[in-house]
């Protein structure tokens, strides 16, 4: 099939890519040009394993291409995949500029050529319950017809996208058009041929399923934290109770490991969302609230952990942090708990060297030159006062502790994400504090 | 082994019988006379699915007994399992009064026996973290000494209670002793042999881990219901939206079913303890606070439905109610939704008659006569302005609808449960409320 992929971010390069490596031919848009260009001489412009390799084959093979002409592209496409940014706005609702822009711009480009050729137009992008029809509606004002409205929310994760494109645990559609459905049907079957399901639904629904299961993991994930702090008041163990709880076949155990809250592109602006519209139908979701105000406190409870045990006072003092990006295996960096806490530590009068395996440069971003970038992890460590481990990448999880423990000017590490155990960072003698656990050489 | 087993309710009475069924000798011990006199005659005291068959077999092959006296339990027996009731105190907590009381008790009867042979006090009931320290230290207190503490937090569900004390999801075992494990994690190998695993961690952990387990079951189903109330705003359906988030791997698709709230003996008893115990450390549970507060207004939506269908005037007017207990396959009315929403209705005037297919004498204890049975649910069905559906069970998922229409004076049905199709329904000509679903039917405004 002939498709067209408008915004070329995460979840449009990916989509792309992934489209064209089933044989449709596909034209990516972009309109930032330090992009484009880069992905026009064949450049992946972000961190997704196993996304060159497929990205390489599929321009070689003239199945993907990338352009800044609107027209051109969706001209020659009988579906466009619209994979734009729905940024946060000030009161937590998505901020749709850029879907109506594109809406409009698509809107003139159709009636210029006549509505002649059957489009379907499939939103990708995480938008509010009823921008589909609001989107038909843009579509309708230029006075076409020969075209139909598809929400097709996308669940594929940061890190793990072109595995969860190709092998999607499902495929929602929205539509309430026959012909758009069977058209979308047959584009996705070679993505479910282990028999997945591909759920078909009317757009409302397909809209409010996105955003119900981000929030009920960002709900699962803060339940997990809240009962985390709950037992370390208690003496409990949460990798005990996180192991009692996930076996029970009704909860699961994927998805449960207690931290220094969510991050991230998505499940913070999803809640809020999703918060924002059923406020707004005056059916508040104050479940989700109550989430959003708990996540924020989590991303500072490693930095009390820090103050109580210098006694309140870290000024001048010097942290090696590990870990930037908001979780392992991306470079986003995009409301990562790293930056609340390194923040917090130098507003407290602290200084910070950090490391992080592919957010650095991301992380200049929102941190400037507020903070030390070191070469390695182990660089990150000269003459810190304690380790913070922010983010769990896998290369963090068995360190050479033996050069921990001499470049470090004490042996103490705080850990946001529990990648090691009590009992060894005890046996190895370091001062060990981490989420929902008993500290260690206290 | 030999086994006692204090308190017989739906924990005690599975677990003894269970037990007896893979060979052990269970002594089952309770204080109330009328339970006893039945359970000594051989009698099932209550509803429960595949109970009876093992409940005779193994009296019939003396494994399983029933006293009053716990004295002599305890003394023929090397593990004694506490499934105590822990009612919901007047401030949220659990009430410990059961527990402490006979570990007490239990203490008396070893040192006035001076019996030395090593017991090990299996704590059953759902309990806050700490209850194991403190029942240690009555025993300890009563000069007890040659004997080890044991958590092991029961999972099953009423309704499944022996298919799941049977094959379990997992067995927590939480304790200091190395020696107490062992021997019970012997017990309940016969259990696992499917290879699901049997957890061993200290105390604390376990006794968290039953409530937390309880009270995220409770935060899912509360989410599926405010997601529900929702869909309702915006036109969405809870039930492609479930579809949707139940594919997710991470999410899994069971027990996302929203309805008129949880209720039993124990998710609310569970969340509000965890609340209470949270607090009291310090460290609140926000999230469960809010859980408890929408579940509670939950059980109301229905009730909404009714007075909006109706004007705002139901005074007079006869309503059929299928389904009492709080869930199916169980007689357990313990904070059912039915209550709530029965008593609403009755507070506003209304006449009220059900039926359940086990909870329905339960349900007198409840309405002290101020509601009309049914033996049948057709039975109730004459004459009503409409039937008000409030719990699953299986027999109301396929009634014949002709039979329904004909008996109603308007065919309208309220569906807490969303066990019936919305098109079909319209179909059919009724007038038909869901949750989280559009409503249908030909009076209803677009
Ligand atoms: N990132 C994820 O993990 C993820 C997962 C599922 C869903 N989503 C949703 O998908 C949508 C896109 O997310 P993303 O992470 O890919 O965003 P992104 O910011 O990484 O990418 C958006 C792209 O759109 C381009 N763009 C903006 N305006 C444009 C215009 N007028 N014409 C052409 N291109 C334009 C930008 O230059 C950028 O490359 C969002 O709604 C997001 O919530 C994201
Ligand atoms: N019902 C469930 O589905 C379930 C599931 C898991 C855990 N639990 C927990 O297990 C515990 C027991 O629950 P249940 O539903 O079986 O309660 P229940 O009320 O059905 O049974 C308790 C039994 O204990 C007896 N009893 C009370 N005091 C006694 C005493 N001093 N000596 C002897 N017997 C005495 C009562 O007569 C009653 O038969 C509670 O803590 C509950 O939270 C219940």
């Amino acid at each position: 099939m002939n498709l067209a992929v408008i915004g070329t971010g995460y979840v449009g390069l990916v989509s792309g890519t992934c489209f064209a490596e089933m044989g449709n031919q596909v034209i990516c848009v972009d309109n930032n040009q330090e992009k484009l260009s880069k992905l026009q001489s064949a450049e992946v412009t972000i961190y997704e394993p196993g996304l060159d390799f497929i990205f390489y084959r599929n321009i070689a093979k003239k199945r993907l291409s990338f352009t800044d002409d609107l027209k051109y592209a969706v001209n020659s496409s009988e579906i466009i995949f619209l994979c734009l940014p729905t940024p946060q706005g000030e009161d937590g609702s998505a901020d749709l500029k850029y879907v109506f822009g594109i809406a409009g711009e698509i809107g003139k480009i159709l009636k210029e050529s006549g509505d002649r050729d059957y489009k379907v137009i499939v939103n990708k992008s995480t938008v509010p319950v009823g921008t589909a029809v609001q989107v038909a509606g843009i579509l309708k004002n230029f006075g076409l017809k020969n075209f139909d409205i598809v929400s097709n929310p996308e669940f594929l994760r940061e890190g793990f996208a072109v595995e969860d494109f190709m092998k999607p645990d499902r495929i929602v559609i929205g539509s309430d058009s026959v012909a758009a459905l069977e058209k979308m049907k047959l584009l996705y079957e070679p993505f479910v041929r282990q028999g997945n399901p591909i759920l078909e639904m009317d757009t409302s629904s397909a809209e409010v399923t996105k955003y119900a299961a981000n929030s009920y993991l960002a709900m699962r994930i803060t339940y997990m934290n809240e009962l985390a702090n709950f037992c370390e008041k208690v003496g409990a163990n949460v990798d005990m109770v996180r192991k009692g709880m996930g076996t029970d076949s009704r909860i699961g155990k994927r998805f449960l490991f207690a931290g220094i809250g969510y991050g991230g592109s998505c499940f913070p602006k999803d809640v809020n969302a999703l918060i924002k519209t059923s406020c707004d139908y005056d059916s508040e979701m104050k479940i989700l609230t109550v989430v959003d105000k708990v996540n924020h406190a989590q991303k500072l409870v490693l930095v009390e952990k820090v103050l109580s045990y210098f006694n309140n006072d870290i000024k001048e003092k010097h942290f090696a942090v590990w870990g930037l990006a908001f979780k392992p295996n991306t470079d986003d960096m995009r409301e990562a708990p790293s930056v609340v806490l390194i923040k917090k530590l130098l507003e407290l009068g602290a200084s910070v060297s950090a490391y992080d395996p592919a957010a650095i440069e991301t992380a200049k971003f929102y941190l400037n030159n507020s903070v030390t970038y070191a070469e390695n992890e182990y660089d990150a460590l000269r003459n810190a006062e304690a380790l913070i481990i922010v983010t769990e990448w896998n290369e963090f999880r068995n360190p050479d502790f033996s050069i921990l423990k001499s470049t470090l000017k004490q042996p103490v590490i705080f850990d946001g994400r529990n990648i090691f155990t009590p009992e060894k960072m005890q046996e190895l003698g370091f001062t060990y504090y981490s989420i929902g656990r008993k500290p260690a050489n206290v | 082994m030999n086994i006692s087993v204090i308190g017989t309710g739906y924990v005690g009475l599975v677990s003894g019988t269970c037990f007896a069924d893979r060979g052990n000798r269970v002594i089952c011990v309770d204080n109330n006379p009328e339970k006893l006199r039945k359970l000594q005659n051989s009698d099932v005291p209550i509803y429960e699915p595949g109970l009876e068959i093992l409940f005779h077999r193994n009296i019939q092959q003396k494994r399983l007994i029933f006293t009053g006296s716990l004295e002599y339990a305890v003394l023929n027996s090397d593990i004694i399992f506490l499934c105590l009731p822990t009612p919901q105190d007047e401030d949220g907590s659990a009430d410990l009064s059961y527990v402490m009381g006979c570990a007490k008790n239990i203490g008396q009867v070893l040192t006035k026996n001076a019996c030395t042979d090593y017991k090990i006090i299996v704590n059953k009931s759902t309990v806050p973290v700490g209850t194991a320290f403190k029942v240690r230290d009555i025993l300890k207190a009563e000069g007890v000494e040659n004997f080890d503490v044991v958590s092991n937090p029961e999972f099953l569900r009423e309704g499944f209670a022996v298919e799941d004390f049977r094959k379990p999801d997992r067995i927590v075992i939480g304790s200091e002793s190395r020696r107490a494990i062992e021997m019970i994690r012997e017990l309940y190998e016969p259990f696992v042999n499917q290879g699901n695993p049997i957890l061993e961690m200290d105390t604390a952990s376990a006794e968290v881990t039953k409530y937390a387990s309880n009270s995220y079951l409770a935060m899912r189903i509360t989410y599926m219901n405010e997601l529900a109330n929702f869909c309702e705003r915006v036109g969405a359906n809870v039930d492609m939206v479930r579809h949707g988030m139940g594919t997710d791997s991470r999410i899994g698709k069971r027990f996302l079913f929203a309805g008129i709230g949880y209720g039993g003996s124990c998710f609310p008893k569970d969340v509000n303890a965890l609340i209470k115990t949270a607090c009291e450390h310090g460290s609140p549970m926000n999230i469960l606070e809010i859980v408890d507060k929408v579940n509670r207004e939950q059980k109301f939506v229905l009730v909404k439905k009714v007075m909006e269908h109706f004007n705002g005037d139901v005074k007079g007017r006869n309503f059929a109610v299928w389904g009492l207990a709080f869930k199916p396959n169980t007689d357990d009315m313990r904070e059912a939704p039915s209550i709530y929403i029965i008593r609403e209705l009755q507070k506003a005037g209304a006449v009220v008659s059900a039926y359940d297919p086990a909870a329905m004498e339960v349900a007198c204890r409840h309405f002290d006569g101020a509601i009309r049975y049914g033996q049948t649910k057709e039975e109730v069905l004459k004459g009503a302005d409409a039937l008000l559906v409030l719990t699953e069970w299986a027999e109301f998922r396929s009634p014949e609808f002709n039979g329904i229409k004909d008996a109603l004076k308007n065919p309208v049905i309220f569906d807490g449960r969303n066990i019936y199709s919305p098109e079909r329904l319209a179909a059919m000509g009724f007038t038909y409320y869901s949750i989280g679903r559009p409503a249908v039917g030909d009076d209803i405004k677009k």
